[in-house]
């Protein structure tokens, strides 16, 4: 298995670790958010299709423990990657002046994971670690977003979310080389209406649970 | 060549005796500038004046003056090779200044790349590089008519593409993590791209790659700060072709 | 001293082979007991350095830039001929030969020559071989142009950046061999003399560029492909170090010097535009493909050139020459364009530039394929004089660019001193008085990869060597001589910088020693020379020490070498009284103004020998011998 671990061990084996994960956390997020949209059907939709997702039993355990692997994954090769490039240059320049190439979102990658990161602990400890006993899903919801701070942080975390994506959708597609003339700039035009549509469309359920 | 002015300006150069000296921003007044100079030429009637001062005069490298060897090449105002666009320092001319700008002058700055003086640093790292794998296995005398194998004028073009790379470390400098994939990519894809280089080529893109990080380069985020610095305009397109290529060798080929 | 350039008997077609088979071999075991100094990692220096080793010999190779890939083979643009006959236009091995001695004007030898179109098959193939993207056509085969001198389409090219992919090409061979440990590399050293031992070329002494250390490297045999003297004009299309001093100080150390007043000066560069200017760029030969060269018909006509209506343009190079319009050889280009500036016609600020444009050819064949082939010729042209060339014509005005004087060699390409070699620019061999376009990538590859591989091994083979190691005096009375010489240098500290003396040599060569010379000229800029070194060993200011990387040290040891070089050119050029190929002696023309050449007395290469400091150079007489060609007054009407 040295080829395995000598392939992914390199820069461009780390960064294909990235761009994997990066590109099932992509999918969850639609996933996601397909459930959540739900929650505009009102109260007693959203809760059956908390139900039936319930109902698959430990294929949601399987699942959120892949989730959780690959968030490891993420995280852990994105905290390697982040300290080599910051060791690769030990002197830096005085004057920094960008040529046009990088983003919002390309230049603030580890920053962005990283809040990222704070706010899914936050985000996990609000919704999934919640008391489910005593309440529905969707009252833990209406709940918390009855709080303006919530509301903030979410809406907050959901731009820092789409910036996020916003390069790391097309990113994750260059690192695995899928770099064409005819496709790339689909591909970033995509992810740049994904990261929009991600960033609206999770933003936008606490605004509409705050205002019903 | 009828617009020529002189303008004055004012130099912020990095200054450092050696690779283990420390180092700082001096500043110099650069006068009676012809907006017709080269950037470099500019630094040579700075330099003529720090002779005729008893200074030392600054140290850069150059040497064809016409933008193909690569040796020239600083960091101006925090652009590699200064403002324009698909230009080295040398091809840069002063005409893209104004009377009375301040110019911040730093080496190419990575820990691959030390200073050795002034804004001269040390690219050995390149040609480790290209030592790695960034050739085709073929000795003088044996090779066969070069019309043998014809190549689609679109594969020789995109090679050609590639293989224009002059070495000059911009790509690097301009990098927000001081990664060489730009340069290595464009090697790797010009012998790819190519029939002469495939017979070799899960081996180059593994041995490159490796070297690359051996070596201590950053890792590539697509920042695409590379394309837009690199003076022969390289496309990231190589840096994804190096993906698939290293991939390819990585997880499908029997090389180790 | 009689000269023997050791031609091999039988008819010319079979000497190369015949020559192959003669020459001792050294078995392959053997190989690995010699060791091999190559100085310089251009085309011709990158090339044998890495052939050589393929072969089995341990090479030291030096360059003085960072890299082996920078040296300055890679700014060549245009292209490199090769007698493939691709192009179906009737073109063989002979015609090649036979152009590149005609546009010599019949100042080379026969037999180098003619190996020369031999070889450039091979090179072409080796090259391709190596990853080298050529340009294609659409069926995928190699695409030809043509250039000056030639009425058929030879040239192989990779856009206007032949020259550089040829030396990557070169250098990825090199770097192959340097990963395999057969070659050793010593980037960022300059080499400040030869060793000579018992007759021998034994070792080179260099200066280590950014500690200022002084190192010895011995061997059983030194090959310099060190580059063209250009530089000694100050202002030339050359790389800002390319300088003569190693092959000046083996001239020093024994070596003859062939032919230094031969310089070739290439018709298309942009022109000259102040006096703070460090260099000229030239523009491939091969825009004279597309673009048409004239000037206004009245004298001191200052209206832009859309001004002025096509009747009164003269498109003076076609109304001359109308069989090779504008593709004439360079040196013929290069004095039309001047004679058309001496008469009042020259256009641009300056009134030292001639038109080049393109505007028919855009008409014709569209912009789009105009910027195929020549789109980062015409790019680099309007970053240096913000004009659009697309829009206005090209101003271009000749430029010192070529040497095709240098150190004597043999056929084996060895010079005087047993055991040192000579590649490429650095030697005189090939190109007579006028090299054509396209031919100095044929010849520095020719002879790296196909020539100095078997005749090295021929000299190897059949010498005997003493044991001889850095220890031995001459290395030690060398490295004090180089060490004396360096610290002269730096303890003048007068008060004129070194690239003012250099300025001052170059505008005395460029005015009296140029385009066109006269014998009063030539005897004004001797004694001009002369007062300038006095003045230079006296007052020259460079600043800090040696041992550091000090660049201004290193201007200074080359500028002191140009002042004794361009010297020993103008005393060439003085006793060569005829006009041939890139000399032109205005004693000398036909009424047409074209070169007279004297095939009575001057059909000879001039090799020159050192005899001391502020002595006159001894001339030895190597006779050419024309068995073949017939010798003609060279015409392209």
């Amino acid at each position: 298995m040295d080829w395995l671990t000598n392939t992914i061990g390199t820069s461009i084996g780390k960064k294909l670790l990235m761009a994997i994960t990066g590109l099932c956390f992509c999918g969850f997020l639609v996933v996601h958010l397909i459930g959540n949209l739900t929650i505009y059907g009102g109260k007693d939709f959203f809760n059956a299709y908390v139900d039936h997702l319930h109902s698959y039993g430990p294929l949601i355990n399987v699942a959120e423990l892949v989730l959780l692997t690959l968030a490891a994954i993420h995280v852990l090769t994105g905290t390697i990657l982040f300290f080599g490039n910051l060791n690769a240059r030990p002197e830096r320049y005085v004057v920094n002046k960008s040529a046009g190439g990088r983003t919002i979102g390309s230049s603030t990658m580890p920053y962005t994971g990283f809040l990222m990161l704070l706010f899914i602990i936050f985000h996990l400890f609000n919704f999934h670690f919640a008391d489910h006993e005593n309440q529905t899903v969707f009252e833990i919801v209406a709940n918390a977003f009855a709080q303006r701070g919530y509301v903030f942080i979410y809406i907050v975390a959901m731009i820092i979310v789409a910036i996020h994506v916003s390069h790391g959708l097309w990113s994750a597609f260059q690192t695995i080389g899928a770099s064409h003339p005819k496709y790339t700039p689909l591909i970033e035009g995509v992810g740049i209406a994904f990261s929009v549509i991600i960033g609206i469309g999770f933003g936008f359920i606490p605004i509409f649970i705050f205002t019903i | 060549m009828t617009t020529a002015k002189t303008i004055n300006l004012e130099l912020k150069v990095w200054r450092q005796k050696g690779p283990k000296d420390r180092g700082k921003l001096e500043i110099y007044d650069a006068k009676e500038i012809s907006t017709d100079m080269s950037f470099l030429e500019m630094l040579d009637v700075v330099n003529e004046q720090l002779t005729l001062e008893g200074k030392d005069p600054i140290a850069f490298d150059h040497d064809c003056r016409e933008g193909i060897c690569g040796m020239c090449g600083t960091v101006v105002n925090g652009r590699a090779h200064g403002p324009e666009k698909g230009t080295t320092l040398c091809q840069l001319h002063m005409r893209h200044f104004s009377d009375g700008d301040t110019i911040v002058i730093e080496p190419w700055r990575a820990r691959a790349f030390k200073v050795i003086k002034d804004l001269a640093v040390d690219r050995s790292a390149f040609d480790t590089l290209i030592q790695a794998g960034g050739y085709v296995s073929v000795n003088a005398g044996g090779a066969q008519d070069a019309n043998c194998i014809p190549i689609p004028q679109e594969v020789a073009e995109k090679a050609m593409d590639a293989a224009a790379c002059i070495g000059c470390g911009a790509c690097v400098a301009a990098c927000p993590n001081a990664s060489a994939m730009l340069f290595v990519s464009a090697k790797v894809s010009q012998l790819a791209l190519l029939p002469q280089g495939k017979p070799e080529a899960a081996q180059r893109a593994l041995s490159m790659v490796r070297t690359m990080d051996e070596l201590g380069f950053g890792n590539c985020t697509n920042e695409t700060e590379c394309e837009a610095e690199c003076p022969k305009e390289i496309s990231i397109t190589n840096i994804a072709r190096l993906n698939r290529e290293f991939f390819k060798a990585g997880f499908f080929s029997s090389v180790e | 001293m009689r000269l023997d350039a050791k031609i091999p008997g039988g008819p010319l077609t079979e000497k190369w082979d015949r020559h192959r088979f003669e020459l001792k071999l050294v078995n392959p075991a053997n190989k690995r007991k010699y060791d091999i100094i190559v100085v310089g990692t251009g085309l011709a220096g990158g090339s044998a350095a890495a052939t050589l080793a393929e072969l089995g010999y341990n090479v030291k190779n030096f360059c003085i830039q960072d890299s082996p890939r920078r040296a300055h083979s890679i700014a060549a643009q245009g292209g490199i001929n090769a007698a493939k006959n691709y192009q179906n236009e009737g073109d063989s091995v002979w015609r090649l030969f036979y152009d590149t001695v005609k546009g010599g004007d019949f100042r080379a030898r026969e037999g180098n020559v003619y190996r020369l179109a031999q070889v450039s098959n091979n090179i072409i193939d080796q090259c391709v071989a190596q990853g080298v993207p050529f340009a294609r056509d659409y069926g995928g085969l190699l695409a030809n142009r043509s250039f000056g001198g030639s009425q058929v389409s030879r040239t192989f090219y990779a856009r206007g950046q032949t020259g550089q992919q040829l030396l990557l090409g070169a250098y990825s061979s090199l770097s192959r061999q340097i990963a395999l440990g057969k070659v050793k590399m010593f980037p960022r050293r300059e080499m400040l003399d030869l060793v000579v031992v018992d007759g021998q070329a034994r070792g080179i002494v260099v200066r280590n560029l950014i500690t200022g250390e002084t190192e010895c490297h011995e061997a059983h045999a030194v090959v310099l492909a060190t580059g063209g003297y250009g530089n000694v004009f100050f202002l030339s299309t050359n790389a800002m170090g390319s300088n003569v001093t190693a092959a000046y100080r083996a001239h020093k150390r024994g070596a003859l010097f062939a032919n230094p007043c031969f310089t070739q000066i290439h018709p298309t560069c942009i022109p000259v535009h102040g006096d703070y200017q460090s260099k000229l760029t030239l523009m491939s030969e091969s825009l004279r493909n597309d673009g048409r060269v004239w000037v206004p018909k009245k004298p001191g006509d200052t209206r832009p050139p859309h001004e002025i209506p096509e009747s009164e343009r003269d498109y003076y190079l076609e109304r001359r020459y109308p069989s090779f319009g504008n593709l004439v050889p360079r040196d013929v280009a290069s004095r039309n364009a001047k004679a058309q500036c001496d008469e009042d016609k020259g256009v641009g600020d300056t009134k030292l530039a001639v038109y080049l444009d393109f505007a028919d050819a855009i008409r014709r064949d569209g912009k789009d394929a105009i910027e195929k082939k020549y789109g980062n010729l015409f790019q680099m042209y309007e970053k240096i004089t913000a004009q659009d060339p697309y829009e206005t014509p090209m101003m271009i005005y000749p430029a010192v660019h070529y040497t095709m004087g240098g150190l004597w060699v043999d056929y084996n390409l060895m010079s005087t001193i047993p055991g040192l070699f000579v590649l490429g620019e650095a030697n005189f061999s090939d190109h007579g008085a006028n090299r054509l376009g396209a031919s100095a990538l044929m010849q520095g590859l020719a002879d790296g990869y196909f020539v100095i591989p078997y005749t090295i091994g021929g000299y190897l083979a059949g010498t005997s060597f003493s044991d001889v190691t850095t220890d031995h005096s001459a290395f030690r009375d060398t490295t004090n001589e180089v060490a004396e010489h360096v610290e002269k240098l730096l303890s003048i500290k007068g008060k004129r910088t070194v690239d003012d003396f250099h300025r001052e040599l170059g505008l005395t060569m460029w005015d009296y020693c140029g385009m066109s010379r006269n014998d009063e000229g030539l005897e004004k800029a001797r004694k001009k020379i002369q007062e300038l070194r006095g003045e230079f060993w006296e007052n020259v200011l460079v600043p800090g020490s040696n041992n550091d990387f000090n660049q201004s040290l290193e201007r200074a040891g080359r500028v002191a070498d140009f002042l004794e070089f361009g010297e020993l050119m103008v005393i060439d050029a003085l006793a060569r009284k005829e006009s041939c190929g890139g000399h032109f002696n205005e004693a000398h023309q036909t009424e047409e103004n074209e070169a007279r050449r004297d095939d009575e007395n001057f059909c000879h290469v001039a090799a020159w020998e050192y005899t001391g400091d502020d002595k006159e150079p001894g001339l030895h007489k190597e006779p050419l011998v024309f068995e073949n060609v017939q010798l003609t007054q060279r015409s392209y009407k």
